[in-house]
């Protein structure tokens, strides 16, 4: 019978979103703000795990060369690392290159750098692996090796920053979870009770309709609607608000976070991400309808 | 149809507002309950659609205990039913439209039928031309009118009215008697409370009389 009746449910529905629209407005904001903050958080830790995904894609290991080899001595050494049968590349930078590197990325330092006297980069050799799922424990036992040489003198192997931007990335989810969680739970008790107040307010309808015989069923389905809705379209607006944040972030703060700009930019959510936001929306909207209508039918 | 075994209802104590009332009406049967103000009709009326659970008793309504049905159960049998309230009961913010559909809404009736039907109802009580206003803007008289057309557009089994004239003027209370007379004639079963012994004697038929919560002995046809 249930199924004969969405016209009904609908129009029921649309007719209380309209007619309490002040207080489906408040549920609204705030079921919006809950889902924007745990947004946020969620391009923030899309961003880290992206950053951490691309370092461990192009793994590398830079070993620095002391600053008393001579040139001659430095290919030797590219030479040995070659011979390992993990090795994809191996390219010496010699500290003119170094120099030159640095002062194309950073121009703004150039002066410090000129004002030296001298070149302060040392003789690097760049190493890329052949499979960028080579094992921590093989790579670590090449370093360890090649350290061996006397030329080396320090190593610089990024594998550790991406785990530890991923945790990052991992962290932020969390804490995301964690304010967006209590904010959803505030957001499902400000529906129940905004609900409650309407299921209250049409107290003598919902009555009434009891007396002329409708079930339960009949009398819930337009408040759970009405629910659903209301969190759907929360959730919905959340993701527009994320979408302007994330947009305008780069452009308000960019500048003022130089080169902490890439490390906590932000990725804006997948469209599995998007369409939790929206389902989780709704999902959180039904359940504080439910609980409402549920105990004012029991009574 | 209906059938009352040894009601008592007793609201608080002392006083009990049914007291051991037994009675059957049958099918396609018109019944008049009557009695004074407080003599307990509209309680007898609230028993059989189970608005109300007596203390002790046993009501079968269709072949069907309804103390013993299940919720579900109970609203079924109210679809069956056309009920005109005392209070009227309607939905004030509503159109009188809405007010008198609302009885086919949980029927499932298309709303192409649920137009037609409303109509019908409504020109029986004469406020076809009433139908798209609201309820609130309509005189006590046809508000009263309004719940009567609720009560029959469904086509009911039974029709329960608690006092349906009590606030019309005497040619349309007699109009409406002999609607429910029309409606009882196709065969639903009528039980009409009312305490104006001018229609009854003026209609006649069974009339069951209450005093203080008790049916009198006496059955007047």
């Amino acid at each position: 019978m249930i199924l004969r009746k969405p016209r009904y449910f609908v129009r029921e529905a649309a007719r209380n979103l309209w007619h309490f629209k002040a207080r489906h407005a408040i549920s609204l904001t705030i079921i919006c703000l809950s889902f924007v903050i745990l947004g946020v958080f969620l391009c923030l830790s899309n961003n880290l795990r992206e950053k951490s995904r691309a370092m461990a894609q192009n793994l590398a290991v830079v070993f620095y060369l002391g600053e008393s080899v001579p040139a001659a001595e430095r290919r030797p050494v590219e030479e040995e690392i070659r011979r390992s049968p993990l090795v994809g590349s191996a390219r010496l930078v010699e500290p003119d290159e170094a120099s030159a590197r640095f002062l194309g990325d950073f121009p703004d330092l150039k002066d410090i750098v000129l004002n030296l006297g001298l070149n302060p980069f040392p003789a690097s050799i760049e190493v890329s692996f052949k499979d960028p799922a080579t094992p921590a424990e093989a790579i670590l036992a090449f370093i360890e090796g090649i350290k061996r040489n006397p030329a080396v003198a320090d190593v610089q192997f990024n594998r550790d920053w991406a785990d530890k931007i991923a945790s990052l990335g991992r962290v932020a989810a969390a804490v995301g979870l964690f304010f967006g969680g209590i904010l959803v739970l505030a957001a499902f008790f400000i529906i129940s009770n905004v609900i409650k107040l309407i299921v209250i307010a049409r107290g003598s309808e919902i009555e009434i309709l009891r007396l002329v015989g409708a079930t339960n069923t009949f009398v819930r389905v337009p408040f759970l609607l009405e629910g659903t809705i209301l969190g759907a379209a929360g959730g919905l607006l959340s993701i527009g608000l994320v979408f302007i944040l994330v947009r305008l972030f780069p452009a308000a703060a960019g500048q003022t976070l130089g080169a902490l700009q890439e490390l906590i930019g932000f990725r804006f959510l997948s469209l599995g991400q998007s369409l939790a936001l929206v389902g989780g929306g709704g999902l959180v909207g039904f359940l504080g309808s439910l609980s409402s209508i549920a105990r004012f039918l029991r009574t | 149809m209906i059938e009352l075994f040894h009601v008592w209802k007793q609201y608080q104590k002392p006083l009990w507002a049914l007291s051991d009332v037994s009675l059957s009406v049958k099918k396609g049967e018109f019944c008049f309950i009557t009695g004074p103000s407080g003599s307990g009709k509209s309680t007898l009326l609230k028993v059989m659609y189970r608005e109300v659970v007596p203390t002790e008793g046993q009501i079968i309504i269709a072949g069907k205990n309804v103390l013993k049905l299940p919720n579900h159960r109970i609203y079924a049998i109210r679809r069956q039913m056309g009920i005109v309230f005392q209070d009227f009961r309607l939905l004030f913010h509503k159109r009188v439209f809405d007010n008198v559909a609302i009885a086919l809404q949980v029927l499932g009736t298309p709303v192409r039928d649920m137009k037609r039907k409303v109509f019908i109802a409504l020109r029986m009580v004469s406020l076809q031309n009433k139908i798209w206003d609201e309820a609130a803007s309509l005189s006590y008289g046809e508000q009263q009118r309004v719940a009567i057309a609720r009560a029959i557009v469904n086509n009911p089994r039974i029709l329960l009215a608690d006092e349906p004239t009590g606030n019309l003027d005497p040619d349309l209370a007699h109009e409406i008697f002999g609607l429910f007379r029309e409606i009882n004639k196709q065969g639903t079963t009528v039980v009409l409370c009312t305490h104006d012994k001018e229609l009854l004697r003026r209609f006649g038929g069974r009339v069951l009389a209450l005093h203080e919560g008790k049916l009198l002995g006496r059955e007047t046809r």
